[in-house]
């Protein structure tokens, strides 16, 4: 904070950032399976209109956000989305092995946000750009890439901007929360974001915690 | 692979057995963001071959030490002062050197396999790879698990098995330092006894210097040559001859102030004399409160789900339980018996297989006349207020910030049956938390988040939590696991208190001090079943409702071909069905994958219980393309504001079709791969960075365990009269994944984990049955194509 140059941020990821993200995804895969147990019935809210399905399909996405504002090093968005695709086309996933281009699109959509900010900024604003572009590059494979729907122009634009609103909230926004709550319960101690709770929603607080001793 | 030149000289050499000498001179260590150190000034000189039980009060910072002697402290934000040094080196340098076992079983294992598990530390310490089946098969005869298949799938070992098998994986490495924090806290006595006869073995006959951490100093004091007290806060208080500590008075008053379990003394002695009401002479008739007959559990529902074959058999059949009020009542019995699981079932949260639950009026109570016998038909705000559970593991109960909201959100949920109206006013609530704050002596923490209480001060709160919603029945599942001796006589003092109130308390447990504290009525379960393995311990059983990654390698043509082979293949057949909507390579890769379904040896109707669940997808597929794709053609339906026409249901089987193929040859290869070879392969193969792909299946393998956890967290919110809460289960879940992660990494790295160039006990290689697998995935996607393109439905997507 002192300092106006930035430190020098070490990048290299430690075993524990590697095994954390990694645990994270596969945590994520058990809390979709709970998630299609318990709100099976959510999906068949859209019937009438199938394209505004994609206002729930940012819980898809939340591993993206939540790895990277939790590890806080290059690459965590991508690699906690696929690890948590990986486990849904183990477990059996409705896309097959599609499912594992959807992460990697998806995990790139929140990591270029995320670059944006050169790695040094995980405010609420930037969880909530990161979830809402993860749910735009979502949308853009669904449509146009991987093509697993073939709306109208009204129906496509529904679905690729209820992915990206749904992105934002459910994929960044509760993210953003549950980091700075799973900060307060000290449970990130080894982790770059262990003070994530007590950085302001907005402020330059992130700014203090790369500040590493090189070794 | 595996041609690795052999690593660092140090790990390696013939001198490997030697024990380390560890000195220290004025060691500190200062988390980052803490008030104090951890431990300050420490001066230490321990001799090669010694065996050392380190002891102090809780939080003296005991772990801390014997993770930097291990090398695995490397927080950015913290600081250390002083020398710390094995044989000289800083122990960064000496790795492979010291070996560490922690408390927690699960987190100890590393791989699905007892062999990879073994192997693990030797080919991350560059081993040649033909040295290292002798050192697993050496280590685990140590341990004495050599009777085990290598293929043995970790999951199925008990918490005992588990933690010789990171014994083993430890001594096959040939370190010269043992250092194990805890290692018995989590396991029953029998566990215990052969963990610490293995440890005990092995140092011996290795040579190594052993430094173990334990709250319990009668099991391992006997066995090691000196004693080690810390300061909490500041260095070395003590270093004495082990046998002092039968003779030596003030240093045993010290050590039980400290709330140590030290030989010969009865914790339950320094507590005033106790005798629970039934015992009294003239105590009035005791009044039934909750009444099983003919009971049969299981953590399965006895219902036939929607997606799956019958329920499993229950574990534990024709069990009669009647609890009276002021009674305490312990379930004893081997570990896999069914006592966790009868107890959830007793405390509503399990529907029995069989049998009855009957809930006395008595427990009813005045506003429940209306409600119904079985427990577990209640709503959850009527259970909490009549039958509390306090879990193993006491996180899985916090659901708030503070510890003060915690308790008040517990009398809070408590409902008048039958509405929403709250069971105490908000006064009572008041009074309630203020005077459990006070008995839990936890008022100067009431502002401080619960997960950051330290074990003891969890332990009660999450009994607290129970109790604030005024339950005259309290379930609990092991207590006193891991905790020290002042929480064990809170807890006992606690529990006294509600029984003579006139409650019950029961509680699954192997503690005799407890069973005898509470003076309990035993309540024995005698396992039928043949136990597996001699002086072993049965595992508990998995639970199939969960998502479970099986370590049985498949035994299929394709199950035996290598999963890179398999992989390409798949990608080829996918890109082939992506590239375009068309029916007819749909239905191609379809026809395949049924005529694929011997070599990967599925049964048909096996392989259609998998799928239908896809087909219903596909549907859905069908009618969102049908309601809101171009329109185009007749119209067959007008919906007002939407239409379905020709064209768009056209569009719908297609997109319905493909969906359905894409998912087809996945399952078959899905189902045929093991995460474990896939692993190998894209790391040696592939040549993706080792240390993500190691990590991603060191954390798959915990899929089960987290399944196990997100289950215990929604009966943990049911038993505080939550009902359903997505979130809260989700965040719960988070937590426990990142506390088990944590400890994880830690296991890892002190085998050696992410240091360096790494050797392979297993080759991955490309063999010709492998190129047979690429060939057909191309003839598929190849054929696929054709015929489209033949039949004119063929249309690239990106065009």
């Amino acid at each position: 904070m002192k300092s106006s140059a930035p430190a020098p941020i070490r990048q290299r990821w430690t075993v524990s950032d590697i095994v954390v993200a990694s645990t994270l995804a596969v945590a994520s895969g058990v809390i979709f399976w709970g998630w299609n147990l318990s709100y099976h019935a959510v999906s068949t809210l859209f019937i009438a209109y199938p394209p505004a399905a994609s206002l729930v399909a940012g819980m898809w996405l939340f591993p993206a956000v939540l790895g990277a504002l939790i590890i806080r090093k290059p690459g965590a968005a991508i690699y906690c989305e696929m690890v948590a695709a990986a486990v849904s086309a183990l477990l059996g996933s409705q896309w097959g092995l599609g499912v594992l281009l959807s992460g990697f699109v998806q995990g790139v959509g929140a990591e270029l946000i995320l670059l944006v900010f050169l790695y040094r900024r995980f405010t609420v604003d930037v969880a909530v750009l990161a979830g809402a572009a993860a749910g735009l590059a979502g949308g853009i494979n669904e449509n146009w890439i991987a093509s697993y729907y073939q709306y109208d122009a009204i129906g496509t634009l529904t679905h690729i901007a209820g992915f990206a609103i749904s992105g934002a909230v459910i994929a960044g926004f509760i993210p953003w929360l549950a980091t700075r709550g799973l900060a307060a319960t000290g449970a990130l101690a080894p982790l770059r974001s262990r003070k994530a709770h007590r950085e302001s929603a907005f402020g330059t607080g992130s700014r203090e915690a790369p500040a590493a001793p090189s070794s | 692979m595996g041609t690795t030149t052999p690593g660092q000289p140090s790990t390696t050499t013939s001198t490997a057995y030697v024990g380390v000498h560890v000195t220290a001179s004025g060691f500190t260590y200062h988390h980052a963001d803490r008030e104090r150190p951890a431990f300050a000034g420490i001066d230490l000189d321990i001799a090669a071959g010694e065996k050392v039980l380190l002891a102090g009060a809780s939080g003296a910072g005991k772990s801390t030490l014997l993770h930097s002697i291990a090398g695995v402290l490397q927080n950015d934000d913290a600081s250390s002062t002083g020398d710390l040094l094995l044989n000289g080196l800083p122990p960064e340098h000496a790795r492979g050197r010291a070996g560490l076992m922690q408390q927690d079983p699960e987190s100890q294992v590393v791989l699905s396999r007892i062999g990879d598990d073994v192997a693990f530390a030797c080919e991350n310490l560059a081993v040649p790879p033909a040295e290292i089946p002798g050192r697993c098969q050496q280590a685990l005869q140590a341990v004495g698990l050599d009777y085990l298949p290598l293929e043995h799938p970790t999951a199925a070992l008990s918490g005992g098995q588990k933690q010789r098998l990171a014994l083993a994986g430890i001594l096959a490495m040939q370190p010269g330092l043992l250092l194990l924090d805890e290692p018995t806290a989590n396991l029953d006595p029998d566990g215990a006894e052969q963990v610490r006869n293995s440890v005990i073995t092995a140092a011996q006959s290795t040579g190594a210097t052993l430094i173990v951490v334990e709250h319990h100093l009668g099991r391992w004091l006997d066995q090691v040559d000196t004693l080690i007290v810390l300061e909490p806060g500041g260095g070395v208080r003590h270093r004495v001859s082990a046998s002092t500590l039968h003779h030596d008075k003030a240093l045993r008053a010290e050590l039980i102030a400290a709330g140590l379990w030290v030989p010969g003394h009865d914790v339950l002695e320094t507590l005033p004399m106790w005798f629970s009401r039934e015992r009294e002479p003239g105590a009035p008739a005791d009044h039934t409160l909750l009444t099983g007959t003919g009971l049969a559990v299981s953590r399965e529902s006895p219902h036939r789900s929607w997606r799956k074959t019958p329920p499993s058999q229950p574990v534990l059949s024709g069990v009669d339980i009647t609890l009276h009020s002021g009674v305490a009542t312990g379930i004893t019995g081997r570990n896999g018996a069914g006592k966790s699981t009868l107890l959830l079932t007793l405390g509503g949260l399990l529907e029995p297989h069989d049998g009855v639950i009957t809930a006395s009026s008595v427990l009813k109570g005045k506003h429940g006349a209306q409600l119904h016998e079985s427990p577990h038909q209640w709503r959850s705000a009527d259970l909490t207020s009549r039958i509390g559970t306090v879990f193993q593991e006491p996180e899985h109960q916090f659901v708030r910030h503070t510890v003060n909201s915690e308790l008040r959100l517990s009398a809070e949920q408590a409902k008048v049956p039958g509405t929403k109206e709250s069971l105490f006013t908000e006064q009572e609530v008041a009074t309630r938390v203020a005077s459990l704050l006070d008995r839990l002596r936890l008022t100067h923490l009431a502002d401080a988040n619960p997960f950051t209480l330290s074990g003891g001060e969890k332990r009660r709160l999450s009994v607290g939590t129970a109790l604030a919603a005024g339950p005259e029945v309290l379930m609990l599942d092991e207590p006193t696991f891991g905790q020290d001796a002042h929480t064990f006589a809170e807890l006992i003092g606690l529990l006294r208190e509600h029984v003579d109130a006139g409650g019950t308390v029961v509680a699954v447990t192997h503690d005799q001090d407890f069973l005898r504290g509470l003076n309990v009525d035993l309540f024995a379960l005698s396992s039928p079943e043949v136990r597996q393995t001699p002086g072993d311990d049965p595992a508990p059983p998995g639970s199939r409702s969960t998502p479970l990654l099986s370590a049985v390698r498949d035994a299929s043509w394709l199950g035996q071909r290598g999963p890179l082979a398999k992989l390409i293949a798949l990608s080829f057949i996918t890109l082939a069905l992506i590239s375009t909507i068309d029916p007819v390579s749909a239905a191609v890769v379809a026809a395949a994958s049924f005529a694929l379904l011997p070599v990967a040896n599925i049964r048909l109707g096996t392989f259609l219980k998998r799928i239908w669940i896809f087909a219903a997808a596909a549907v859905m597929a069908v009618w969102g393309a049908a309601v809101a794709a171009e329109e185009s053609g007749r119209v067959l339906l007008d919906l007002g504001l939407t239409t379905v026409s020709t064209g768009s249901l056209e569009m719908g089987l297609s997109l319905g079709a493909r969906a359905f193929a894409i998912v087809l040859p996945s399952v078959l290869i899905f189902s045929t791969t093991d995460p474990t070879d896939l692993a190998d392969a894209l790391a040696q193969q592939l040549k993706l960075p080792a240390r993500f792909v190691l990590g991603a299946l060191a954390a798959m393998r915990l899929l089960g365990l987290m399944a196990a956890h997100w289950t215990t967290l929604g009966h943990a919110r049911r038993a505080r009269g939550l009902g359903t809460r997505f979130f809260s289960q989700a965040f719960g879940l988070l937590v426990q994944a990142i506390r088990i992660a944590t400890r994880l990494a830690v296991t890892m790295e002190s085998r050696g984990f992410g240091a360096g160039q790494r050797t392979w006990s297993r080759s991955a290689d490309f063999t010709r049955a492998d190129g047979v697998v690429v060939l057909g995935g191309l003839v598929i996607a190849v054929s696929a194509t054709a015929l489209a393109i033949w039949a004119g439905t063929w249309n690239l997507v990106w065009m």
